[in-house]
């Protein structure tokens, strides 16, 4: 119980901070685009990090914890959107969203965050476990997003692209899809040869 | 002077004895540990105030921009965009230190009947000042209205000369890996240097453009461009070039940096408008510098009536 108390205080410190700065913040709005926005993609990197990490360390109890937080910072960073960015505009928000490839990458993160958090119930999980692989769709690009919304690139970004570049590698190589792609494509080489 | 303010509710070492509080010291360390989080936080303003000790000047206000809501002095010299310290806008304010704007001169070429050097003390002796307030729109889709103080960059064009082949002017940034850090990172800095500018001819000209060496009533802040800057207010915020070093008469149309670095999102012109949107974000709408509430931006950044006429034949969709 403690645990849980803690482990939220620790998940809700970036907003704590991001609260604590805004009210000095020279340009609110892409204050909280920046805050939400990279608080969510760390998220999202530590949640796929789980998984190849379980043999090191067994954390995959809390991988729906991390995940669901991740959903949480997206969901704010929505919200800024639409409520601050947007100024409830939904036509400005679908214009937008049809417009310009950086807000479209953004949006079917987001839904694809939505439809995986509601999904992630026991009872649902089960029926929609293969759908969940969709959120290394999610970090791809989303990388390209948050790439996106710089004019230039720096370390942080490299950073991101790095991660996602290891982690989808990885759960590509494990993928049986995959592998067995290459089994048939490595069966047919060889009796051609 | 008491440089550090102590909370309201710091806690002085000889209330500390009281049994109750006494029993509580884990709050008490955390309550120290916020008061080291509180003073680091004014040790940081301390230090952006230090890097922008300013000369006062001695200007004329004028009518320009009189209606409109200036924003804060710490708003204008804390949030920039000076890649040559950091991609980061907190950090030049923090960095911009390394930076000595005086002595500083401005070399003065190309197409003119003599080329020729300008230092900074004869510029401030040469021309008188004004201040004008201006809008100021940077092209990621923030704004706010800053009191430049500077005089009119046809006072310099007239002094130079320029001959009929001049048909653009050049201007460029300093160059000096040991003033602006990110130049020594070589081809690993942020975007190439020196930064460079132009400008078409009518649109140095102009009245409203100005070479600007203060604001809010001293010398340029080193994070704000000192001590000689372009300002070209119907332009987005990129084409007005700090730290000037050289300024040049050239036949061609000059290739500014960020067309350098993407020609597709920045054109050479840069004209403020509304109806013409960045390929990544919508250009219709402005957050002005310390609102949580966006306003409208206008055509031209509000100078349509000063500079459409030179723009009247151009496919604005095109020249972006
Ligand atoms: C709902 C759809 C989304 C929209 C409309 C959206 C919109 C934006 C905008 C406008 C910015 C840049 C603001 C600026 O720099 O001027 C941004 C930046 C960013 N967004 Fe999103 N976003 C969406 C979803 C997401 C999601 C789901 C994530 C992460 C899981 C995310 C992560 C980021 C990151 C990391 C940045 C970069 C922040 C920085 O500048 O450091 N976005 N987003």
């Amino acid at each position: 119980m403690i645990k849980k108390i803690v482990l939220n205080l620790i998940f809700l410190s970036p907003l704590v901070y991001m609260l604590y700065g805004l009210q000095s913040a020279v340009d609110p709005i892409k204050y909280i685009y920046i805050h939400t926005g990279s608080t969510a993609i760390v998220m999202l990197i530590l949640t796929l990090c789980i998984t190849p990490l379980r043999k090191v360390k067994n954390l995959v109890k809390y991988r729906r914890f991390v995940g669901l937080y991740t959903f949480f910072y997206a969901f704010l960073h929505f919200i800024n959107f639409f409520v601050l960015d947007a100024e409830l505009s939904v036509a400005f928000v679908i214009k937008q969203t049809l417009d310009k490839p950086f807000v479209y990458l953004g949006m079917i993160s987001f839904v694809v965050l939505l439809f995986m958090s509601i999904t992630s119930t026991r009872k649902l999980f089960k029926k929609y476990r293969t759908w969940h692989n969709g959120v290394y769709l999610v970090l791809g690009i989303i990388t390209i997003h948050a790439s996106m919304a710089q004019k230039v690139l720096s370390a942080v970004e490299y950073f991101y692209i790095f991660m996602a570049v290891i982690l989808i590698g990885h759960r590509a190589f494990k993928s049986k899809w995959i592998s067995r792609f290459f089994a048939n494509f490595l069966q047919k080489r060889v009796k051609t040869a | 002077m008491d440089i550090i303010k102590k909370p309201s509710w710091h806690i002085s070492e000889n209330e500390v004895t009281d049994e109750a509080l006494f029993n509580k010291r884990r709050d008490f360390l955390k309550l120290g540990a916020a008061s080291i989080v509180l003073t680091t936080t004014v040790m940081e303003q301390l230090s952006a105030v230090e890097t922008t000790k300013r000369d006062p000047l001695k200007f004329k206000k004028t009518s320009f921009g009189k209606d409109l809501n200036i924003n804060d002095f710490n708003q204008a010299s804390t949030y920039n965009n000076f890649y040559e310290f950091s991609l980061k806008k907190s950090e030049p304010a923090k960095l911009a230190h390394t930076l000595n704007p005086s002595p500083w001169d401005i070399e003065i070429g190309g197409e003119v009947e003599k080329p020729f050097t300008l230092s900074m003390e004869e510029i401030i002796k040469s021309y008188p000042l004004q201040e004008r307030i201006y809008r100021f729109r940077c092209v990621e889709g923030w704004a706010m209205v800053v009191p430049w103080i500077g005089f009119s960059l046809s006072h310099i064009i007239k002094l130079a000369k320029p001959n009929s082949k001049a048909k653009f002017v050049k201007f460029t940034t300093l160059f000096d890996p040991k003033q602006f850090p990110d130049q020594a990172k070589g081809m690993f800095g942020n975007i190439p240097y020196p930064y460079v500018e132009g400008l078409r001819m009518d649109e140095a000209m102009n009245d409203l453009t100005i070479l600007s060496v203060g604001m809010y009533g001293k010398t340029l802040p080193k994070q704000n461009g000192a001590p000689l800057r372009l300002i070209v207010p119907w332009k987005y915020g990129f084409k007005s070039i700090k730290s000037i070093v050289k300024i040049e008469f050239v036949q061609e149309q000059p290739i500014n940096t960020w067309n350098a670095i993407s020609s597709k999102e920045y054109g050479f012109y840069a004209n403020v408008n509304p109806q013409v949107d960045h390929p990544r974000w919508s250009q219709a709408r402005e957050r002005k510098l310390g609102s949580f509430f966006k306003q409208k931006t206008l055509m031209f950044n509000g100078y349509e009536k000063e500079v459409a006429n030179m723009y009247k034949d151009m496919d604005l969709r095109k020249f972006i």
